[in-house]
């Protein structure tokens, strides 16, 4: 079939078949380096300062993580009325309660007594709908009102001044963010525009259970994250797990595409039609697949990663749905939370052993990175370097870089003018 | 007779592996990864790979919260056998380097443990 151009020129539907052609005729370092252009991320050095430094990351404490959209946990943790969870935010020295209320709506609180400041519930989650404070046993309903405190006709407040400390709250595609700024700039679906209508399509919106592994590494938080935004390390770290995701026409494991929505970004992982898995773990993938049929999961996205901005990645395989999540505790420390997404709990034994076998197989690649990332900290902080050099492929942490900057500059802009303090 | 073994008809030949391998939360099935040597997971996996299918199949026959005690330790068995099967096939003689970084990812929570609770 030909296609005759000359009837639509210079329509927007010739530039986009244009754009179409191009990119096909590209190979996928050709791509990568358009991208990195196009998206106006320049080419040049990235300072290595604010990989370790300590003041760099007060600002994103202030600039970034106390202002944004943060993932902090999965619907399906709430299954009830009743349900809670309590999650630290370390960065922010918070703790986080998020009730699941008898009216059906979620809620998060800061987990703080509002007498004298006690943390309120030492659990990391459970069913309740009253939360006493063990100090002097002030009692909360699950939308945070303050039902009853002791001797309370000898304080000096009325009890409706007492409420516990609200955070914003909202969910997507079954994913929990807060958001620990009091009156957050914008929702969370226009925080995450496109991404968020593509996420609801992954086996995570449907998802009422997941398996779960965590680390925590001595590494700073981004230094860490960019570890999962390029494959340029694949070869070398992960030469026997990775093998899929390399191949003779594409050694480097370019991406087959990426982009960029505001601070957030996407690719799509290219991986080798020629690769041919070993024989027990063909038959593993063979019964991960069955599975994945069974749910009726959408394969078309199975190779698309999707990362939130800040701190927050998603795969879209149905076979392999995880999500990874990498908050930081300290400038050179992190805790990584990985979890595979599931719809319903296991029923049969194949659909078990399939799941063991992919949380299995993840945690595997994941604990080859550990070392290497450690490494690379160890030398930024050591101060030898004042920038590091970022190639073609790893224009996703590039950007990740700029999209943290740009809030630190513009923070530190909004307290300049502010005499100090916001 | 089958009161002398502890899985089902069919696998005597893993009856070996049973005191070591039938594991039952996941967090430790890793962790007996790590603790095994190299030839107590080649044995295992060599003696159970093939047998897989055939137990899957076996197992698929009633949902899991029926399975009788030595169709459970079958169950564990697999289990065990997905996390010695990536020791042996994929890492292959990488594993010791492999293991040093996987002691620092501790699974908190499988489908495989049952409903969170």
């Amino acid at each position: 079939m030909c296609c005759n151009l000359a009837g639509i020129e210079r329509t927007g539907l010739k530039y986009f078949l244009e754009e179409l052609l191009v990119t096909a005729k590209q190979s996928p370092q050709e791509q990568a380096a358009r991208a990195a252009d196009t998206a106006g991320l320049g080419t040049g050095p990235i300072p290595a300062g604010p990989y370790y430094r300590a003041d760099y990351f007060e600002l994103e404490r202030e600039a970034v993580f106390r202002r944004t959209w943060l993932q902090i946990g999965h619907i399906s943790e709430l299954p009830a009325p009743g349900s809670f969870i309590v999650r630290p935010v370390e960065i922010a020295d918070a703790s986080i309660l998020i009730t699941h209320g008898r009216d059906g709506q979620v809620r998060a609180f800061h987990n703080v007594c509002t007498h004298r400041g006690t943390q309120l519930v030492a659990e990391a989650g459970g069913t309740r709908s009253r939360f006493s404070c063990p100090y002097h046993m002030w009692t909360f309903s699950d939308d945070g009102a303050l039902r009853s405190a002791p001797d309370f006709e000898r304080f000096y407040v009325d009890k409706s001044q007492c409420s516990l400390r609200k955070v914003a709250v909202e969910v997507c595609a079954g994913l929990v963010f807060i958001n620990l700024d009091p009156e957050p700039e914008q929702g969370l679906r226009d925080f995450l525009g496109p991404i968020a209508q593509q996420l609801e399509q992954l086996p995570v919106a449907s998802a009422t259970t997941f398996s779960e592994y965590t680390y925590e590494i001595d590494a700073n938080w981004k230094l860490t994250y960019d570890n999962f935004q390029e494959n340029y390390h694949l070869r070398f770290i992960h030469p026997r797990s990775g093998e899929a995701a390399v191949g003779p026409q594409n050694p480097f494991g370019y991406p087959a595409k990426f982009g960029f929505q505001g601070p957030h970004r996407t690719q799509t992982i290219w991986s080798n039609p020629d690769a041919a898995p070993k024989p027990f773990q063909g038959f593993a993938f063979g019964k991960a697949f069955e599975a994945a049929m069974a749910d009726g999961c959408n394969m078309t996205l199975a190779k698309d990663y999707y990362a939130i901005f800040p701190n927050f990645f998603m795969l879209g395989s149905p076979l392999n749905p995880f999500s990874h999540c990498v908050m930081p505790i300290a400038p050179g420390r992190s805790r990584g939370v990985i979890r595979l997404y599931w719809i319903g709990e296991d029923e049969r034994a194949s659909q078990r052993f399939a799941r063991e076998y992919q949380m299995a197989t993840a945690r595997d690649i994941h604990a080859e990175d550990r070392a290497v990332i450690e490494a690379g900290q160890r030398g930024l902080q050591s101060g030898a370097l004042s920038h590091i050099h970022l190639q073609e492929q790893e224009v996703l942490c590039r950007h990740l870089y700029h999209s943290v900057n740009d809030q630190v500059e513009a923070y530190k802009a909004r307290l300049q003018s502010a005499g100090g303090t916001l | 007779m089958t009161g002398q073994y502890a899985l089902p008809e069919g696998f005597r030949e893993l009856e070996q592996f049973v005191p070591t391998w039938v594991v039952s939360r996941s967090c430790d099935r890793a962790t007996r990864r790590l603790d095994s040597s190299e030839e107590e997971r080649v044995a295992f996996f060599n003696a159970a790979r093939d047998l897989a299918a055939p137990a899957l199949e076996l197992l698929d026959k009633k949902p899991l919260s029926q399975l009788d005690e030595r169709e459970q330790r079958l169950m564990d068995l697999m289990l065990s056998l997905v996390h010695v099967a990536l020791a042996v096939e994929i890492q292959g003689d990488d594993e010791p380097r492999h293991a040093r970084g996987a002691r620092h990812v501790i699974i908190t929570r499988a489908s495989s443990d049952g409903p969170a609770s």
